[in-house]
């Protein structure tokens, strides 16, 4: 039973993941305005708890970030 | 293991496909160096036999993290169709050219178009530069309210002093007088009196 006025949160499973609705193929390492919002201050991936983003989707935002890492567009830790 | 044959095998010799090369080089450099190093890159593909199919040049970018002490470098994108087989050599031979501080040389994926972001990128600065003065602008508004505000209180506040100030004043000469007065009077009323 869950108890009434208590601290109410959407259920994660409900988030939509922003690149579906997009139906991206293919995320590239040059676009950095697209790769922004799932990068923290610090320069680490944001996890997909938190994003909502699919997990087809987070593996490829993982090789355009490193990718994009090693040609020194981001930066590895801030 | 009876297996399918994957894509690449299907591929013959003779064909080619799609590649996309990443190189980045130091940024203050002279122009002339600048071609030489651009026109060697591209020879490198040319020994590979591979058809050049797009080009982007990024120019000027800061670098996230400084390479081999710059902090700042040029980015040039390349397209080329070329033998898998070369993919190699021409990896090595990019690894070993001067002048180049990284390069990236990778397959793109089925139904890639090509996009040049050199332009999209500065689009994209300018879009966030003006939010960020959008956001500066609205700032300074909020604080010009606040000292306006405050100025505007500082004021009542001076203007209800300055009305007591002149109240008390008011009142004061008053009452001195009325004391004078009646002190006289008292002085008036014991002189009569002794």
């Amino acid at each position: 039973m869950q108890k009434k006025g208590k601290q109410q949160r959407t259920d994660p499973r409900l988030k939509k993941c922003p690149m579906c609705e997009h139906y991206a193929k293919y995320i590239d390492y040059k676009d950095y305005p697209v790769m922004k919002p799932f990068i923290d201050y610090f320069g680490n991936i944001r996890q997909r708890y938190y994003t909502g983003i699919c997990l087809k989707h987070q593996k490829m935002l993982r090789t355009a970030v490193q990718r994009a890492r090693f040609m020194g567009m981001m930066a590895y830790r801030k | 293991m009876n297996r399918m044959p994957d894509d690449d095998t299907i591929i013959g010799e003779a064909d080619t496909r799609l590649y996309e090369c990443c190189v980045l080089y130091p940024h203050p450099i002279p122009q002339k160096e600048e071609k030489e190093l651009l026109e060697s890159v591209e020879e490198i593909f040319e020994e590979a036999k591979a058809r050049q199919v797009a080009k982007d040049l990024w120019g000027r970018r800061g670098l996230a993290y400084p390479i081999k002490g710059y902090t700042e470098g040029s980015f040039a994108v390349y397209h080329y169709e070329m033998d898998p087989s070369a993919v190699k050599e021409t990896n090595r031979s990019l690894q070993i050219a001067q002048g180049i501080l990284r390069h990236l040389l990778i397959k793109p994926p089925k139904g890639f178009q090509i996009t040049k972001f050199s332009e999209s990128y500065e689009k994209w600065l300018k879009e966030r530069e003006s939010e960020e003065d959008r956001k500066i602008a609205g700032k300074e508004e909020e604080l010009k309210k606040k000292v306006a505000e405050k100025a505007k209180r500082q004021v009542k506040k001076a203007e209800e002093e300055k009305k007591i100030k002149i109240q008390e004043t008011a009142d004061k000469p008053v009452a001195e007088d009325k004391l004078a007065e009646e002190l006289e009077k008292l002085i008036s009323s014991d002189e009569l009196d002794f």
